[in-house]
């Protein structure tokens, strides 16, 4: 406790040491903590609820005369739909490596970034791309199909139409 | 300085507790979330959406109406969860407001269902969804409501719905019948189309069906027949009672004064966008009820002039159902701006193809454009406050005007009058529609056009002098001391003596028009004497003293 | 010593080193100690670039609520509050016509906290306009404006001004009805010297107004050239700019030589609490080195005891204190009312009535009678009267005091009586009985704008002024009656244009009044 009767006449006077305030601690604590809530409210901002791209479902309609195992790209869509024997199939057009889209090429797909190549089943063949090109769902509905770009499905998933 | 202290910690602790409170608002309170949380569980909820770019709609419709999301598993009867009914349109590529109307981008009921001030396009009301379809659509043919039930009087007689579903009737089993009747359902064949030879396909599986269904069900029909089951068949899109609206509006002739699309008169607002209409620029102090844009259309086909004030549209005397359908007519006028390239084909084939919303018939083209002022039958018609229209099918009046006449009256309407033009300029009719509806008018009076006049425009030559003091005497009164038309029609009216030749004049001097107050002056009445037609020359030539002083 | 062993020191050396680090980063960061003597109190001030602003002591005086009434830091903090949320906003902003307002929508919907932080953006812009002008109606009232602070209050004017440029810029950026129409009138009033120009027959070789509108849209509608405008003002060159004249208004504070208070401020404040520690307390004993190429007074030197305190942390508390209680405020009105977000812009159906933000309905009512009086005459005016009184009033009886000087608060309530007679008659005559126009429909222009409510309440005001100087004999009691009647005017046109104006700017006792169409 500093003494609290004497005023300190001179500037020459030891220093007075200040007592445990808590009122002021207290203050300070809350205003620290009123901030650090305003704070991650704000945090909280950045990350959208919702993202303002178009929504990741489709529907495609496959041209009539689309040959057996040619890709069909709907358009504005990073997504090929074949047609084979089987059934008919989706494949992501998105390099796995660092998002470029592949084009076709002879031998499948390549992709003019960094040089990925895949094979046309999508798995890879050459480069630096760590997966495959996946498949993606995709369901019949009436002469339609219905592509749900969120969701791969293993590469041999055919749907009949 | 202790009270400063105290001043930040109390301060501290409200901002605090105020922060709290707008968290829990946040990230508890919001009715969507309470909705997915009963739903969903507590595990998946987050704001979900439609967004699709090319209509410019971002719907977050789906956040509590989440049955409707596409790809969700709807709950069976959950008021929210439930599934979309079956709709033409798959709901992730249209969205929800392009149909419904109704703010998207919201998240809360009141906002979304755009019920507040701010927001202009408010959701149709359940009753009158299918007003939605037309922020694209615009049904084509569709012609006037008892063309349209008379042509589904044919279908039904043909018995077409015996096999065929249209509308949710038909198609089911005859009694004592052998089964597997069911023929396509038909209810959307107007926007599908069909082939030409379908009538020819079906009489050779008649013919060569073998288990006597097709012998029994169906029979030969004849090419009149056929065409108007075709008419029929054109009108269904699979809005049938945005249809029938659409037809009846066509029977009343509202667009005589009502333009849509650039066709239609110019004496009353133009309604192609009527449905779009902000009810908070409405003045809705006279609507009885909620202050919609519904409503206050209803109101207004009631008592026009009680809700916009010195409105020249006359008191229809409609029925609550007819009233019912028109404001449905008038929510679906909509014609949202969106690019071309996703027009439907009925949009494409009005705006860029020519084609017409209204059946091409006379009976729909003159029920559509002129049957609000002429009448049904070309009766004429008297409303309150209104000079009286003229009955235009009236054998005298029909005997004496000759096609030309009646084709240039129309063409070129009747400009200081209530009568406007409705050449392509103007009212937007081509002049094979115009000869349409006068072939319509001979048709519907049984009066041919009249033979053996005299086809000059100008050929008396008599004392006008003498035919002013005449005019004044017998004529004046109805027609006025100028021609200017107080009772009876304008007779000073230039596009009228353009149109006229003398012949019409001096015939119709003559004959009269029985069932109006225009005597014939060929023989004595009580009022007057029998005028010798040197007499009814002077007349006609001081009438076109008229048009010579308006050149 | 072996190079082993110096090696193994070296290697001991550098873990020590590295596990004193933090400790050593701190130090270098905060070189005085803890803040628990005066010396270290000191340091904390006077070694934080944050802080350096503050003095190191403040007198007892200033801390005093009634001496401020906290306005200045509450402005301070209404703009610390505007820029954080305004740099939240600006991550979801789009400046684009349409998208704009989409944009606004998303925030109100779907941003997670996005509805809250634009409520407090907008509610604390608001409470910054308004604590502003409390602001500079507290340093009036108090003679703060007096020498050495005279340069002070002319940076407080160009605070105001630019302050209200902030506020007003931001008004269009929601592009909704609202906005739209009331930009369109402001871009108007922009160009309304042309009122002027067209009255002297000389548009076509000077055209300042039609100049100002066009720098001010970049077109000659409001469309997106006016937005990215708006946009650009309200996020960068305003906010750069009032960054800059607060400091130099920060800054003038300490140089004036910290508030301004009474003569007798130290008689007047309660007795010294024993642990209030004073400086200068006998004769100086420090050199007077650095103080000799002092030219003229120093501060310090030669001065008696003064009843200070520690800034740190009792001028902290005052100043957080206020920090936060305006913060609260701001929370509990966005709790409370959602900003205003009307429908989309509609460059063909104009609003009825478009009204401006609240602080320029005033302006609105004058407008209303000469767009170039009103919104460029009379404003000029007023601010070219306000920065000119301290330059006027160079007495020094009653500083620092609320209503010193001669009269003091019976010539404030009396020059406000006066003020609100006097506004109240001539709108009451004018909205009773109309105007020149009204009268003589042929008046020319130049008439009306020199004859109009506007002016003749402001030469009311200066007649009345003019005659308090002469009866008082003091230029203190003019400005005073002057303030007050501008101040009445101020609240009595802002009310009749925020709460009697409807539809064709028609007086209405109230909006259930409004004609629908």
């Amino acid at each position: 406790m500093r003494q609290t009767t004497a005023t300190p006449s001179s500037r020459l006077d030891p220093e007075p040491v200040a007592r445990r305030d808590f009122l002021g601690i207290a203050s300070l604590a809350s205003m620290l903590s009123a901030m650090l809530l305003a704070g991650i409210g704000m945090l909280r901002l950045p990350k959208a609820a919702v993202l303002p791209s178009a929504s990741k479902k489709f529907s495609v309609q496959l041209p009539e005369s689309l040959p057996l195992g040619s890709p069909y790209v709907p358009p504005g869509r990073n997504v090929a739909v074949f047609r084979d024997a089987k059934g008919v199939y989706a494949m992501s057009l998105v390099c796995t490596h660092l998002g470029c889209i592949v084009k076709q090429a002879p031998d499948g797909f390549e992709c003019p970034c960094h040089g990925s190549r895949f094979a046309p089943d999508g798995s890879v063949s050459k480069g630096p791309a760590p997966k495959s090109l996946p498949c993606l769902r995709i369901t019949a509905a009436g002469d339609k199909f219905i592509v749900d770009e969120e969701v791969s499905v293993p590469a041999d998933t055919r749907v009949q139409a | 300085m202790k009270k400063n202290k105290y001043l930040l910690l109390i301060s501290s602790l409200g901002v605090s507790a105020l922060l709290l409170a707008a968290a829990v608002d946040e990230n508890y309170l919001r009715g969507w979330r309470r909705v997915q949380n009963s739903v969903f569980g507590a595990n998946d909820v987050r704001l979900r959406q439609i967004v699709v770019p090319a209509m410019r709609t971002t719907d977050r419709c789906v956040s509590c109406h989440v049955g409707m999301m596409p790809g969700e598993t709807p709950v069976a009867k959950h008021r929210l969860a439930s599934a979309h009914p079956r709709v033409p349109h798959d709901p992730a590529q249209f969205g929800c407001t392009s149909c419904h109307g109704g703010q998207g981008r919201a998240t809360e009921r009141a906002d979304a269902h755009g019920d507040t001030e701010f927001w202009p396009e408010p959701m149709l009301p359940r009753q009158f969804a299918s007003a939605g379809c037309g922020t694209c659509h615009s049904h084509v043919q569709v012609p006037d409501l008892a063309s349209m039930q008379q042509s589904q009087r044919q279908l039904e007689r043909a018995d077409c719905l015996a096999c065929h579903r249209i509308d949710g009737r038909g198609g089911t089993q005859r009694p004592g019948g052998q089964g597997g009747m069911e023929g396509p359902d038909l209810s959307k064949i107007g926007a599908a189309g069909w082939k030409a030879d379908w009538f020819a396909r079906h009489l050779e599986r008649q013919q060569t069906d073998k288990d006597g269904v097709w012998k029994a069900s169906f029979r030969e029909l004849d090419p009149s027949q056929r065409s108007d089951i075709e008419k029929y068949l054109i009108t269904r899109v699979g809005a049938p009672d945005l249809v029938e609206a659409k037809a009846l509006f066509h029977s009343l002739g509202c667009r005589g004064c009502h333009k849509i699309r650039g066709v239609g008169g110019d004496d009353g607002p133009d309604l192609t966008r009527v449905g779009m209409r902000d009810v908070h620029r409405l003045d809705c102090s006279n609507v009885p009820g909620e202050h919609t844009l519904p409503n206050w259309l209803a109101a207004h086909f009631r008592w026009p002039a009680k809700i916009v004030a010195g409105s020249k549209m006359p008191v229809l005397g409609l029925t609550e159902s007819q009233i019912d359908r028109l404001t449905l007519y008038m929510l679906s006028l909509r014609d949202s701006q969106f690019p071309e390239a996703f027009w439907p084909g009925d949009r494409l084939r009005i705006e860029r193809l020519g084609d017409r919303e209204f059946a091409d018939n006379g009976v729909t083209l003159y029920r559509t454009f002129c049957a609000a002022c002429h009448g049904d039958r070309g009766e004429g018609r008297r409303y309150p406050d209104n000079v009286p229209f003229p009955a235009i099918a009236n054998p005298d009046f029909l005997a004496v005007a000759d096609d030309a006449f009646l084709i240039r009256s129309i063409t070129d309407g009747r400009p200081g009058r209530r009568m406007p033009a409705w050449n392509k300029n103007s009212g937007g009719l081509n002049d094979e529609e115009i000869a349409r509806i006068v072939q319509y008018l001979r048709g519907l009076s049984g009066t041919a056009a009249p033979v053996g006049q005299r086809a000059e425009h100008r050929w008396v030559q008599a004392d006008a002098a003498a035919g002013k003091r005449r005019f004044a005497a017998m004529c004046a009164g109805c027609h006025g001391a100028n021609g200017e038309g107080t009772q009876a029609p304008a007779l000073h009216n230039a596009s009228l003596l353009a149109a006229a030749t003398d012949s019409f004049f001096v015939e119709t001097i003559r004959r009269g028009r029985k069932g109006t107050a225009m005597p014939g002056f060929s023989g004595a009445s009580t009022s007057y004497p029998a005028l010798t037609q040197q007499e009814i020359e002077s007349v006609v030539a001081y009438i076109r003293i008229w048009e010579d002083k308006g050149r | 010593m072996s190079d082993q062993s110096r090696s193994d020191s070296a290697l001991r050396k550098f873990f020590t080193d590295l596990t004193r680090a933090p400790r050593r980063i701190y130090e270098a960061a905060f070189r005085s100690g803890a803040p628990v003597t005066d010396r270290t109190r000191s340091g904390f001030v006077f070694n934080n670039v944050f802080l350096h602003l503050h003095p190191v002591r403040t007198h007892r005086w200033s801390l005093r609520w009634t001496t401020t009434l906290g306005l200045g830091m509450a402005s301070t903090a209404a703009f610390l509050i505007a820029l954080v949320t305004g740099v939240l906003l600006m991550f979801y902003y789009k400046p684009y016509p349409d998208v704009a307002y989409n944009s606004i929508k998303d925030i109100h919907f779907v941003v997670p906290t996005g509805r809250f932080i634009r409520n407090i953006h907008r509610w604390s812009a608001n409470l910054m306009v308004l604590m502003v002008m409390l602001h500079m109606v507290r340093a009036f009232y108090t003679s703060a404006y007096r020498t050495p602070r005279e340069f002070n209050w002319l940076v407080g004017m160009g605070l105001l001004v630019v302050t209200l440029g902030l506020s007003f810029t931001g008004y269009l950026l929601p592009w909704d009805q609202l906005a739209y129409w009331a930009i369109t009138i402001g871009a108007n009033i922009a160009q309304s010297p042309r009122e002027l120009t067209d009255a002297l027959g000389v548009t076509s070789v000077v055209d300042v107004g039609g100049l100002q509108r066009q720098l001010l849209l970049g077109s000659d509608t409001v469309g997106e050239e006016a937005l990215i405008r708006f946009y650009l003002l309200h996020v960068m060159i305003l906010p750069l700019l009032i960054g800059v004249l607060m400091a130099v208004h920060f800054w003038r504070i300490r140089k004036d030589g910290g508030l301004t208070r009474p003569a007798d401020a130290d008689e007047r404040l309660e007795p010294r609490r024993p642990d209030v520690y004073p400086v200068f307390t006998e004769a100086p004993q420090k050199t007077y080195q650095l103080a000799a190429i002092v030219r003229g007074r120093s501060s310090a030197v030669g001065r008696g005891p003064e009843n200070t305190v520690p800034s740190m942390p009792h001028l902290f508390y005052a100043e957080l204190g206020v920090l936060m209680v305006t913060t609260l405020v701001c929370l509990a009105l966005s709790l409370a009312a959602d900003a205003p977000l009307k429908e989309l812009a509609n460059p063909g159906v104009p609003e009825n009535p478009a009204k401006a933000p609240w602080y320029f309905l005033g302006l609105q009512e004058l407008v209303s009678y000469s767009a170039f009086m009103g919104g460029v005459g009379l404003p000029a005016i007023a601010v070219i009267g306000l920065g000119l009184i301290p330059f006027l009033d160079r007495e020094q009886l009653g500083s620092g005091a609320w209503f010193g000087g001669p009269g003091g608060r019976w010539l404030a309530f009396r020059s406000a009586a006066f003020g609100l007679g006097l506004t109240l008659a001539i709108e009451v005559f004018a909205i009773r009985f109309g105007w020149i126009r009204e009268w003589y429909p042929h008046v020319p222009q130049l008439v009306i704008t020199v004859i109009n409510p506007g002016t003749i309440l402001a030469l009311g005001y200066a007649a009345y002024s003019l005659w308090l100087v002469k009866r008082y004999n003091s230029a203190r009691s003019g400005a005073m009656g002057l303030f007050t009647c501008a101040m009445c005017g101020f609240v009595v046109l802002t009310v009749i244009g925020t709460y009697f104006r409807g539809p064709n700017w028609g007086f209405f006792w109230s909006p259930a009044d409004w004609p629908t169409h």
